[in-house]
């Protein structure tokens, strides 16, 4: 008798949960056979009425159709979740293509990115970072550097004079004068910044600009060493081996100075208009610093010797990037300023 | 300075270089040089020609022409419009094909209906001179030849600022030592010393001022006879850039350029009296130069004056009266030094340079007067047939005292060079620039310096090295590294943190411009700032630029207000000094300040918090409160910061008569405050073990009172337990009457050795809200 109502009892719990058309019907279906007051549950009561020896027998009858439906049910269940799982992920869809929301980084200027990587370059090969004021005394920027009085550096046509007597820095060359009496010797120093030359402004020429002054002291430097910090540096610059060359160049405040051209990157030597047809670049000037200078920061030329030299940031950075007009560099633009 | 290819090979006899190659010896060994240039290459093609006939073309002013063009040209026909061309004249033929001077290409085509093989040339037309007033008139040749002493030549143009050192190398003489010092091929001396007669001197000569004028010897010459020079002296120093004049003039140019010794001829019989004198002018002294213009001197100039007064600004230009003209017989030739810096100041304070200021201003030989006297004696009697010298030399000089020879160890000379080189090596480099070299003891030479390099050039062992080192060639020097011990190097913590400060402003998306240092009066008094409060430029390249920037803001603004042209929404910065005059003679103060702004379109307030926010990541825990605005600030959006108990910043929006394009809000930081701070000292606190509790509270407020003030109240009132106060929202509206706000904080409380009761929470909120009740404050919900 119990057994033909749990079998009958089974294939309709079967039938409702195997073909229940959604959640709700199989969570129905849950509730008349396997809830706390379901059908089984009810059965299992009614076990308590029976023989022992019968009650046995039932229960294990009554397990096994309570495990065939929770099975079932589960089955059922989790492929429900999964559907749903599934439509609810198809329905958050979302274009990727649309733009992110927030401020975008913004760009350092490409000046400072220059300066950034050569100083630490130098740091790298044990250069100390200096600064040095960008208005400056006529001593340290003329007469500690062995420029004399009448040296036409110092005409008012490339200085600007202030009305305090002072004048802008015309080169970074002063902070070699500076390091040494802060530092002494050995030293070794570069030091970046703004400088100034009183020139009209156009597509070539600034009245402002960058430049990174390098110095170094110490016993018996000489040119070949001078030479092999200038090629270490350039090859870091510009990220491959390049050939330099050395002719005489005169500045005051070295003795021999030099010109460094390297080749031009844009032609490789064979002549463009970059430069001017000649195959070669000027890039730095340089030399072996003038006793003199050396005097003028407080060290004993006998004792000791430099190099120095003075690169052009503002130059080097147009170069990197081919910039065609040097104003843009200070107009302040963002449509230029954004591409670095 | 231009530098003749041919005129150098004559000096240099046997050179073996071409034009190019010689310019990269020149550039490799001694000076910068800008470029070479074919100058008349025509005339490789150019030749003599007789006109044969001339009959007039019917309404033109041309003639046709027949010409005999020699062999290979022959007979040509030729239309010409010059006055002189007449049958029987020899003249220059160029043919069809060639171009000439100016780009003028010369074809065969008619002209006035007439066909022209080619064209009957000018002087000026052929770059020989610049006689363009008929064509040129030759003898001593016949047709086919190429025009007489003239040639193709090429001209290098050395830059001056290479030169400026070098007072030698200002004339051809001295470049062509430089390359037979390059190339070991002899150097040729054109001057015969000879030539200048050993009797007394036919003038007088007194100087009055031997520190500016440490020289001054003269010749006399009479029977002489101006006229033009002959083409190949014409042709000679227009490739040099110089102008043809006469004969007598065109020698003494010729002179400076190639020996740089400037000279002067005076027409002897103008001159008052028989004496030169050289001295200051005088106070107000007027000056009539022979460039046509008026110059007032004064005792810093120095002129050379006969017995009435000035007759040439010394060193500079002559007079007009005592200049040369087609009638002069007699002539006074000068050949003189002045001091450098003196003419240099001159040529400055008057405004005019001259080929001879040029020269005189690198400090100029002495040595050098007599021996170009000489070479004139030569040219003259070439150019100028018939002259006469008229007595001796005139010379008058105080001898400077020659310097000690320079002592150059070799062993300092390889260390500084930093490769081995023999000593006979530097023997012989030095002897081939016409250095003296003993050598005292064994290995160091005294070196003795020629005179025309000892007038500046030349002082010290360290010039020699240079005079080495450029001869052996810096391509023969491989690069060696230093074997000093590495240290590590001292670290720059102030620049460091600037960068680190230009990495955050870009993170947080502003982009970073670089503004010049100089503002104008008006940027300056728009943003309340008193012009006379600035450094002054006092040569500014325009009255735009004349201050030194007291603050960011006038670049920053200009920035704002540029690119708002292209967007409505941008973020920039700049990190950029400050020039602030300080106590007289003290450099001034440049404070490094940090200024970003954001431009928008909106209502504003975003863009302040931003900036606040910007502050924040940069300054952590900096405090901003309101300040009373400046006349360019918004009056009810400017605010001071302060960090760590200074107030070292501001942040504002602009007066909106400042930016018509939007809002433009500003955040401007004194780093040098900052740095002054030092870093921040980091504290660890032990995390809290026990849970925290948090409750809500909305205060009602009037409009305006601070936010950051009512968190501040409520922290202090919560007492130890307080973790935190955060602000949630603000509400404004229905219950609240219009004049009041709601503002609503989320406390956070916990306790270090327990979690807090129920009653102790009820206990510290009711604390709080006693207290804020007693201060006069509802409380909503
Ligand atoms: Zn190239």
């Amino acid at each position: 008798m119990l057994d033909s109502t749990l079998s009958e009892l089974e294939s309709r719990g079967v039938s409702l949960i195997d073909g229940a058309a959604d959640a709700e019907a199989l969570e129905a279906a849950r509730v008349e056979f396997l809830g706390r007051k379901g059908a089984l549950a009810l059965i299992g009561k009614d076990m308590g009425k029976l023989a022992p020896e019968e009650r046995a027998q039932a229960g294990k009858l009554l397990n096994a159709v309570k495990q065939n439906l929770e099975a079932r049910y589960e089955s059922r269940k989790a492929g429900f979740d999964l559907a749903a799982l599934n439509s609810r992920l198809a329905a958050e869809w979302l274009d990727l293509t649309m733009p992110a929301p927030g401020t975008r980084p913004g760009a350092l200027h490409p000046l400072t990115q220059i300066q950034r990587e050569l100083e630490e370059l130098f740091t790298s090969l044990g250069f100390a970072i200096v600064d040095g004021p960008e208005v400056e005394t006529e001593w340290y920027n003329f007469d500690a550097l062995n420029i004399p009085p009448t040296h036409p550096a110092r005409d008012a046509q490339d200085t600007f004079w202030l009305s305090d007597g002072h004048l802008l820095r015309t080169h970074t060359s002063p902070v070699q004068v500076r390091a040494m009496e802060k530092f002494g010797a050995p030293l070794r120093i570069i030091a970046p910044g703004r400088v100034f030359r009183n020139e009209e402004v156009d597509a070539s020429h600034e009245h402002t600009f960058y430049q990174l002054e390098g110095m170094m002291v110490d016993r018996d430097v000489s040119v070949a060493h001078m030479l092999y910090f200038m090629k270490s540096l350039l090859a870091a610059i510009f990220k491959r081996d390049v050939t330099v060359r050395l002719r005489p160049g005169f500045f005051p405040f070295v003795e021999p100075g030099f010109e460094l051209d390297i080749q031009c990157l844009i032609c490789g030597g064979t002549g463009c208009p970059v430069c001017k047809q000649s195959g070669w670049v000027e890039l730095l000037p340089c030399g072996l610093v003038h006793p003199n200078v050396l005097r003028s920061g407080g060290i004993d030329p006998d004792q000791w010797g430099g190099f120095a030299f003075g690169l052009g940031l503002t130059r080097l950075v147009m170069m990197r990037y081919a910039i065609d007009d040097i104003r843009h560099l200070a107009a302040g633009d963002l449509r230029f300023l954004e591409q670095f | 300075m231009k530098f003749s290819y041919n005129w150098i090979r004559e000096l240099v006899p046997g050179l073996e270089a071409d034009p190019k190659g010689l310019m990269k010896l020149i550039t490799m060994k001694t000076a910068e040089c800008e470029g070479v240039e074919e100058y008349a290459p025509w005339l490789a093609a150019v030749c003599v020609a007789e006109v044969l006939s001339v009959e007039p073309i019917e309404g033109s002013h041309n003639v046709k022409a027949i010409v005999n063009a020699g062999p290979e040209y022959g007979a040509r026909t030729v239309v010409c419009g010059a006055p002189n061309c007449r049958a029987g004249l020899l003249t220059a033929y160029v043919p069809p094909g060639i171009t000439v001077s100016g780009g003028k290409h010369v074809r065969t085509a008619k002209i006035a209906g007439v066909e022209s093989e080619g064209m009957l040339a000018s002087g000026d037309e052929l770059g020989i001179n610049r006689d363009h007033a008929g064509i040129l008139e030759l003898s001593g040749a016949k047709p086919g030849d190429p025009v007489p002493d003239c040639a193709p030549d090429a001209v290098i143009e050395v830059d001056n600022k290479s030169l400026t050192h070098r007072p030698d190398l200002w004339g051809h003489h001295g470049m062509a030592r430089e390359v037979s010092a390059i190339t070991g091929i002899a150097l040729k001396d054109p001057v015969d010393m000879g030539l200048i007669p050993a009797t007394a001197g036919a003038w007088h000569v007194d100087i009055r001022d031997f520190e500016l004028c440490p020289r001054y010897s003269a010749l006399v010459f009479d029977n002489v006879k101006v006229g033009p020079s002959p083409l190949w002296l014409q042709e000679r120093l227009e490739a040099v850039g110089l102008n043809p004049i006469s004969n007598v003039v065109d020698v003494t140019n010729y002179i400076m350029a190639e020996l740089a010794q400037p000279m002067h001829a005076f027409d002897a019989d103008w001159l008052q009296g028989d004496t030169i004198i050289v001295r200051r002018a005088a106070e107000g002294e007027a000056f009539q130069a022979l460039n046509g213009e008026s110059y007032t001197l004064d005792p810093s100039n120095l002129v050379i004056a006969d017995a009435r007064g000035a007759v040439a600004l010394a060193g500079v230009i002559g007079g007009a009266g005592s200049a040369i003209n087609e009638g002069t017989t007699r002539i006074v030739l000068e050949s003189a030094n002045f001091k450098a810096a003196n003419i240099r100041r001159t040529s400055s304070s008057q405004k005019l340079r001259t080929d001879a200021s040029m020269r005189f201003e690198k400090a100029q030989d002495p040595a050098n007067t007599v021996r170009a006297l000489a070479r004139a004696v030569a040219l003259f009697q070439q150019v100028c047939p018939g002259i006469r010298v008229v007595g001796g030399l005139v010379d008058s000089f105080q001898a400077p005292a020659a310097p000690a020879p320079i002592q150059l160890p070799m062993e300092w000379l390889v260390r500084k060079l930093g490769r081995p080189i023999e000593a006979a090596e530097v023997r012989r480099i030095l002897e081939s620039l016409e250095f003296g070299v003993a050598e005292p003891r064994p290995g160091v030479f005294a070196v003795s310096v020629p005179t025309w390099r000892a007038t500046k050039d030349i002082t010290i062992k360290d010039d020699l090295l240079e005079e080495v080192g450029r001869m052996v060639g810096y391509a023969n020097v491989p690069p060696v590294a230093p074997l000093q011990p590495v240290r590590r190097p001292w670290v720059n913590e102030e620049r460091l943190f600037h960068h680190a400060v230009r990495e955050q402003c870009a993170a947080q998306g502003f982009t970073e411009t670089y503004n010049y240092s100089f503002i104008s009066e008006e940027m300056a008094r728009r943003f309340g700032l008193d012009p006379d409060a600035h450094i002054r430029v006092a040569n500014p390249i325009s009255s735009e630029q004349g201050l030194m920037r007291l603050s960011l803001l006038p670049g920053i603004h200009r920035n704002l207000v540029d690119n708002a042209r292209f967007r409505g929404e941008f973020r920039l910065f700049e990190l950029g000094n400050e020039i602030h005059p300080r106590a007289a003679g003290a450099l001034p103060d440049e404070v490094p300040h940090l200024m970003a702004a954001v431009h928008t379109k909106g209502d504003g307030r975003a863009a302040l918090l931003e900036l606040k926010r910007l502050a924040e990541c940069l300054l952590p825990g900096c405090e901003v409160r309101p300040a009373e605005a400046r006349q360019f600030e918004h009056p009810a959006r400017a605010a001071a910061v302060s960090w760590r108990g200074t107030e070292l910043g501001r942040i504002f929006e602009l007066h909106p008569s400042l930016v018509e394009s939007g809002r433009g809000s500003v955040l401007d930081v004194d780093l040098g405050a900052v740095f002054r701070l030092g870093p921040q000292v980091k504290k660890y606190t032990p995390l809290r073990r026990f849970p925290s509790s948090e409750f809500d509270l909305s205060v009602v407020t009037g409009l305006r009172e601070l936010c950051g003030d009512m968190q501040a109240r409520i922290l202090q009132a919560a007492g130890a337990a307080c973790e935190r106060v955060a602000f949630l929202y603000s509400y404004q509206g229905a219950p609240l009457p219009e004049d009041r706000q709601s503002l609503s904080f989320r406390v956070t409380v916990s306790a270090s050795d327990h979690t807090l009761s129920n009653d102790e929470l009820t206990g510290i909120r009711g604390g709080i809200i006693a207290s804020l009740k007693a201060a006069g404050y509802e409380l909503r919900g």
